[in-house]
């Protein structure tokens, strides 16, 4: 009984095999090649965080973690508390201007000036870092006289996180069911009261999920720090400007080049703390996500 | 001041900072740009000059002797890596994709995406230690000696293999850090395809393969092009990663895919303080007009993908 | 919802709080947050081949000067001139000096502590142990690209007997502005009128492409450049002479002024330096390359440290004035245990003298 297209198009038996085999073949193939690719992305994954992981670790030591780094050896205090220090203080300059656009542009969407900011926002996005560093290093550093400093290692990671903020606190607050908001303006509340006493708890983890994100690009960033932030081999005095500061990203970059192994191994516990932090807020930020979809009655977000 | 008002004011600072930016490019780049012309583009010869000679006037602006900005080799540099990259990662990106949406059970598929996803997630400058230590010397010994022999006979695959650092490298590593971004995306577009045009085909006997196929994957091609144009411009502003396997190289254009070469956003920082050095601040000029070249470049292409995955946004069915 | 509201409310004024502090802080440079008892924070940045040297310095300093912080970086010449320039940091360490023109714009006091060497390495399988005789002219050829091939006639030439291999060689040379690439090319310029005219010297020159050649980051970068590529020659500081041999690396004898084959060592270092220090002019920006005399080895050179003379404050200036009086001092950093572990020399005594007027001018 003819009941596939084959099967119903196909004039005779052998016809019908021979394509029947050709689209097996294509099937095969097809399922084939798209499980190698998945094989070969997971491969590589397995690759860097192999070599990552297993040479950082036999690099790790009390040392690394407790003393400041001396010329190609000692340890990296000063360099894990400069990255704390400059992911945070670019999270801080960032966070109100990044949740400010982001409320504008999901509540306020009227207009001109919100496709406008959301149009600069997605541009911003994609200027590589690099830039917004020798933009820092020209104005910041040398124009303004702040030399290498916090204020301006800050400020550079801050431009960079801004965009990322406000894109990811648009979307979130875009959850929010409008019945929502129109209940609470029905009952009298305010533009201030509905934004932030109403629509910012709901959509808190997709905001927080942002404020991650860039707290993980702020780790992870090596250009634009070696022209604002410098390089110290001390612990930060707690001056934000004319005064350099440590951080992780340095250390790889620096000292696994020198011939020496007592700086490889610095280079090698740099990249295992920065890529484990970077990994467990990329866990952390999807978890937060997952939970806060599957718990939530209302419509699945659908980007 | 309204609460509406006020979010528009803080929040335009998103905007203003680019802004900002990009007038501060231009105009202090502006004399290196009048100087240069068209020739920055075009030529192959950047030289800062006569460091230790006395400064000379040409067209009006100071420069020393013999100094030249032209930086064909950055521009071909770039493209070259980024079209290697996104020429393997579109087809890698889409098979995995494929697989994750329709060949990985429901319950396993948040987790290996998640394993693909923090590729992306890995920092440039790792991504940079990893290729410097392990790939380099692997490819230097193992692959490229066995391609340069075996695949000799296609034009860029043979010869002088040199020594690792080079043009496929950085595209074999910026693929790897691109395609995510390819991945996430698709693989979301495809799960959210609607179940009617699905259970269309398979009553017309297609196979679960050929569903993908023939249906999905041409319902979401604007999301597939939208998202390699984001990824391309991901990998035209890799600086790290690129700085530290690509072999640095000035003023000649690679021979062969093995050769080195040099990205414009490696080159801001690999060249920055040597240009500082210039007396007649010409150099540093000349540097920010690589920067303002790699921004607009960078500005077009994002762009233009942002255009599509709207358009896509407004059009869409969603079945 | 009450709470929520106040939660929220507190967040955003501790987050103005610590913007507001942050930033009364970030305009009057105070800190914010309480500090240990003032330290004077030294910067130095720049040169490589220097950078060994000050590592051995610091230690030994900062422990019998305790209240003195000095933070050294090894980023290459050209960077420690555009920093000592910018103002970003107190120290420029650079093999070269500033130009006339740049020395104009900016006038710091270019301060040798010491004298460096640099030697010619290569990698030739099996003829590492050898020491391979080449000169300004045979070096510039090689880095033109006119000399392809190791057993080229003039390499050959000047080592009658080596088997040298034919292979091509891999020239390397620096990517960052470098000291080590200005007294390498003043060496070629001075020896060899064709590179003078055409590619001269400097920290960052313009450096004729020659297929294969490499570039390489720092005097360390150079060392794993050649550890890692057969057939291929650089220029590298003595102070990773150390290095060099522990790899097994080759190293070249040079043709001097005289015409003889000298290796670096102390010996044929004093030799080139006893004869430009009677040239040296008071601000000491001199070079010391290719100098006259039989014994005298061709690239040797003043180690510069670039200093502003005008110090943010009095305790800064004493404490710069203090550290260079040691670093100068025979009997501190020029002492003879410092100097062979980088196979270094200490400044001769007229230039002590010199270098000593120039710190006086520091205030």
């Amino acid at each position: 009984m003819a009941t596939t297209a084959t099967e119903i198009c196909a004039p005779d038996r052998r016809a019908r095999r021979g394509s029947l085999l050709r689209r097996r073949l294509f099937d095969l193939v097809g399922w084939g090649s798209s499980a190698l690719a998945l094989l070969l992305l997971g491969g590589a994954m397995l690759w860097i965080l192999g070599v990552v992981f297993l040479r950082g670790l036999s690099a790790l030591s009390p040392t690394i973690l407790t003393h400041v780094t001396e010329g190609y050896g000692g340890g990296l205090l000063n360099a894990i508390e400069g990255t704390a220090v400059l992911a945070l203080g670019g999270v801080l300059l960032a966070a109100v201007p990044g949740l400010a656009a982001g409320i504008y542009l999901a509540e306020f969407d009227a207009g001109r000036l919100a496709p406008f900011i959301r149009f600069l926002a997605d541009v911003l996005v994609g200027v590589p870092s690099i830039v917004i560093g020798y933009f820092g290093y020209v104005t910041l550093v040398v124009d303004l006289g702040w030399k290498f400093s916090v204020a301006a290692g800050s400020l550079a990671l801050a431009i960079i996180s801004l965009p990322y903020i406000c894109r990811t606190t648009e979307m979130a607050l875009r959850q929010v069911p409008r019945a929502l908001r129109e209940s609470a303006y029905a009952l009298g509340a305010g533009d201030a009261r509905v934004v932030l006493g109403i629509c910012l708890p709901a959509a808190l983890p997709g905001i927080l999920t942002g404020i991650l994100l860039a707290l993980a690009i702020s780790v992870g960033e090596t250009a634009p720090l070696l022209y604002t932030a410098g390089w110290s081999n001390y612990l930060w005095t707690g001056h934000l400007t004319n005064e350099p500061i440590g951080y992780l990203t340095y250390a790889i970059w620096a000292f696994i080049t020198e011939p020496f192994s007592s700086a490889h191994a610095l280079a090698y516990a740099a990249a295992l703390l920065v890529t484990l932090f970077v990994l467990i807020i990329s866990i952390l930020s999807r978890t937060i996500l997952e939970g806060w979809r599957r718990r939530s009655p209302w419509e699945r977000p659908a980007l | 001041m309204n609460f509406r008002r006020f979010t528009a004011l803080v929040g335009s600072i998103v905007g203003v900072a680019l802004i900002v930016m990009v007038a501060f490019l231009g105009i202090y780049a502006w004399p290196a740009i009048r100087f240069n012309g068209w020739h920055f583009l075009t030529q192959n010869n950047w030289n800062l000059g006569n460091l230790y000679a006395n400064p000379i006037t040409i067209r009006g602006q100071q420069i020393l002797p013999a100094a030249h900005y032209g930086i064909l080799f950055l521009i071909a540099g770039t493209l070259l890596s980024t079209a290697i990259a996104i020429s393997l990662a579109v087809p890698v990106g889409v098979g995995a994709a494929i697989f994750l949406a329709e060949g990985t059970p429901p319950m396993l598929r948040s987790w290996v995406s998640l394993f693909v996803e923090l590729l992306a997630a890995i920092p440039s400058v790792v991504y940079g230690l990893w290729g410097y230590v392990v790939v380099i010397p692997f490819l230097s010994h193992r692959v490229y000696p066995w391609m340069a022999k075996y695949l000799g006979f296609i034009p860029f695959l043979g010869g002088h293999t040199g020594s690792g650092y080079g043009l496929l490298t950085c595209g074999l590593v910026l693929t790897l850090m691109i395609v995510p971004l390819i991945t996430a995306t698709l693989r979301d577009a495809l799960v959210s395809q609607g179940a009617s045009r699905r259970e269309a085909a398979v009553a017309l006997g297609a196979s679960r393969f050929e569903t993908v196929w023939t249906v999905l994957l041409p319902e979401v091609r604007r999301v597939l092009i939208g998202s390699s144009i984001l990824a391309t411009g991901r990998a035209l502003g890799e600086t790290m990663a690129v700085l530290m396997i690509s072999g640095n190289a000035v003023n000649y254009l690679p021979h062969n895919i093995y050769a080195p070469i040099s990205t414009m956003a490696s080159f801001i920082v690999s060249q920055l303080d040597s240009a500082l050095t210039d007396p007649t601040g010409m150099a540093v000029r000349a540097l920010a007009e690589v920067a303002l070249a790699l921004c607009l470049i960078s500005i077009l292409v994002n762009g233009l993908a942002r255009v599509l995955l709207y358009y896509q946004d407004r059009h869409s069915a969603g079945v | 919802m009450k709470r929520l509201k106040s939660i929220t409310v507190g967040v955003l004024t501790a987050v103005i709080a610590v913007l507001a502090v942050a930033g009364k802080g970030a305009m009057s440079s105070a800190s914010p947050l309480p500090t240990p008892p003032a330290d004077i924070n030294i910067l130095e940045t720049g040169s490589s081949l220097l950078y060994p040297l000050f590592q051995l310095w610091i230690p030994y300093y900062t422990k019998a000067n305790p209240g003195v912080r000095i933070t050294p970086q090894s980023t290459g010449s050209g960077t420690g001139i555009a920093q000592a320039v910018a103002g970003i940091v107190q120290i420029g360490a650079s093999d070269a000096y500033m130009s006339d023109v740049l020395v104009r714009q900016h006038p710091l006091l270019n301060i040798p502590l010491c004298i460096s060497m640099q030697m010619v390495n290569y990698n030739l399988p099996g003829l590492n142990r050898q020491h391979l005789k080449l000169s300004g002219p045979v070096l510039a050829g090689i880095y033109q690209g006119q000399i392809r091939y190791w057993d080229d006639a003039a390499i050959k030439g000047l080592n009658p007997g080596v088997a040298l291999p034919h292979h091509l060689i891999i020239p390397v040379h620096r990517t960052d502005g470098s000291g080590d690439t200005f007294i390498f090319t003043q060496y070629l310029s001075f020896s060899t009128p064709a590179w003078a005219n055409s590619v001269s010297y400097g920290t960052t020159v313009s450096w004729p492409p020659v297929s294969g050649g490499l570039g390489a980051e720092g005097n360390p970068g150079m060392v794993t450049a050649i550890q890692d590529n057969p057939y291929s020659i650089a220029y590298i500081g003595t102070s990773f002479e150390n290095a060099i041999e522990k790899a097994g690396l080759g190293l070249a004898l040079l043709k001097n002024r005289n015409g003889n084959f000298v290796l670096p060592s102390a010996k044929t270092a004093e030799a080139a330096a006893a004869q430009m220090v009677p040239k040296t002019p008071p601000d000491e920006r001199i070079s010391l390359i290719f100098a006259p005399g039989a014994d005298s080895y061709p690239i040797i050179n003043y180690e510069y440290a670039l200093v502003s003379r005008q110090q943010p404050s009095a305790e800064m200036a004493a404490a710069l004035r203090k550290f260079f009086t040691w670093a100068i001092s025979p009997r501190g950093g020029n002492a003879p245990h410092f100097m062979k572990a980088v196979h270094f020399v200490p400044l001769p005594a007229p230039v002590v003298k010199l270098s000593a007027a120039q710190i006086a001018q520091i205030h």
